[in-house]
């Protein structure tokens, strides 16, 4: 538990210096925590309704990522944060729930299952978004694309692909929260 | 789009941000140079400015203003974290009270009967109750701007405290033009006009903290 946790802070630390392979690692490796909690609380929601949540829950820890003190304990952090923004969904979807966890530590990770495509609201979302950025999201999410390649089939320079990508993540934060209102 | 697809848009987006504390200082250094210019080219400084300074009574309400405005900041800072509010300290807070509170208790004995009520009454009751929520309003602003940048997990305390850290360094500010120097005044006025300015952000503050 131990190694891990440290192992996670590094992995944080190099992410938020801009080290794109470390912050890649960093959220595969917390994804199935994340889900386990998530499913843990919401299970009777079925798993697209969870998947969702944890793409949220994702989202949020990718737009505040900068609130971690560098060497501070990651967990207590990602559980404040996952604490927050899933009581705040299954809230919004109609389903109070309570979370008396102190420490999720009790918590298997869990495997996406067999179908991980089943969550649809981040589609929603995107299909919201203004046709660019829904373009750009779309590249290099679904197709991979990189942020050069992306530059290239929409005539930007790499510079405005990453603003204007940054935009688009935290309007589509916005967006949630006004929608499943 | 699958949550493989999302980390991979996500980790694209891998450019570093800034923390809150540079934030902070980005926003409330401005904020108080022109709170300061206010008071000194609007209301202008008190012209025996010097010589309150080293009057312990005088000075004190400086020191307590900006101490409230340092401990705030220091919790406000803390609270902008998600996991800020456990372990978070708020018996500074209420230290700083007993203080203020333990200042008026003995202003109250020491000043002679028949001059209490001047001194509690003072002749700038209502520039004291205007002027130091307006000076107040880019200092809360600044610390609300920098929550907002944070994660704040108590949204309602978080902005309290922007407004109590704020109002204390507008506080601080103003004191330095305003001459009256019994306790009696101001801990009564500073601390209603303190007092409504966190109300003020408490009540508005959480509805710009989400996230």
């Amino acid at each position: 538990m131990t190694t891990q946790k440290d192992d996670w802070g590094q992995l944080l630390l190099a992410a938020n210096a801009g080290d794109g392979a470390a912050y890649t690692r960093f959220l595969r490796a917390v994804t199935p925590v994340l889900r386990g909690v998530v499913r843990a609380r919401g299970g009777s929601l079925g798993h697209a309704i969870c998947e969702d949540v944890v793409q949220e829950v994702l989202l949020a820890i990718h737009l505040k990522r900068h609130t971690w003190e560098p060497g501070a304990p990651v967990r207590p952090w990602l559980y404040a944060i996952t604490r927050y923004k899933v009581v705040d969904a299954f809230r919004a979807r109609g389903r109070g729930i309570d979370l008396p966890i102190e420490d999720f530590t009790d918590i298997l990770a869990a495997d996406p299952g067999q179908d991980p495509t089943e969550a649809a609201d981040m589609d929603k979302m995107i299909g919201l978004l203004d046709d660019r950025s829904a373009r750009i999201v779309r590249k290099i999410g679904l197709e991979g694309a990189s942020v050069g390649e992306t530059g290239q089939a929409l005539a930007m320079t790499e510079g405005a692909v990453r603003v204007a990508l940054h935009r688009a993540l935290k309007h589509l934060a916005i967006l949630r929260e006004r929608h499943i209102k | 789009m699958n949550t493989d697809d999302l980390i991979r848009a996500l980790t694209a987006d891998a450019r570093p941000r800034a923390p809150a504390r540079a934030v902070l200082w980005r926003g409330l250094l401005p904020s108080l140079c022109v709170a300061f210019l206010a008071v000194w080219l609007v209301l202008g400084l008190r012209a025996d400015l010097a010589e309150a300074l080293v009057r312990p009574v005088s000075v004190a309400r400086i020191v307590l203003t900006a101490a409230l405005a340092v401990v705030g900041l220091r919790l406000a800072l803390r609270l902008a974290r998600p996991e800020g509010r456990r372990g978070a300290r708020l018996w500074p807070l209420a230290a700083l009270a007993a203080v203020a509170a333990g200042l008026l208790v003995w202003a109250y004995v020491a000043t002679p009967a028949e001059a209490r009520q001047m001194a509690f009454a003072g002749k700038t009751i209502t520039q004291c109750l205007v002027s130091i929520p307006l000076l107040a309003i880019l200092p809360v602003a600044a610390i609300l701007a920098t929550l907002r940048h944070g994660a704040p997990t108590a949204p309602r305390l978080a902005s309290a405290v922007a407004g109590l850290a704020g109002s204390g360094a507008a506080a601080a500010i103003y004191a330095l033009h305003c001459t009256e120097d019994s306790p009696l005044f101001y801990v009564t006025w500073y601390g209603l006009a303190i007092c409504g300015v966190t109300l003020a952000a408490a009540l508005i503050g959480p509805r710009l903290l989400r996230w």
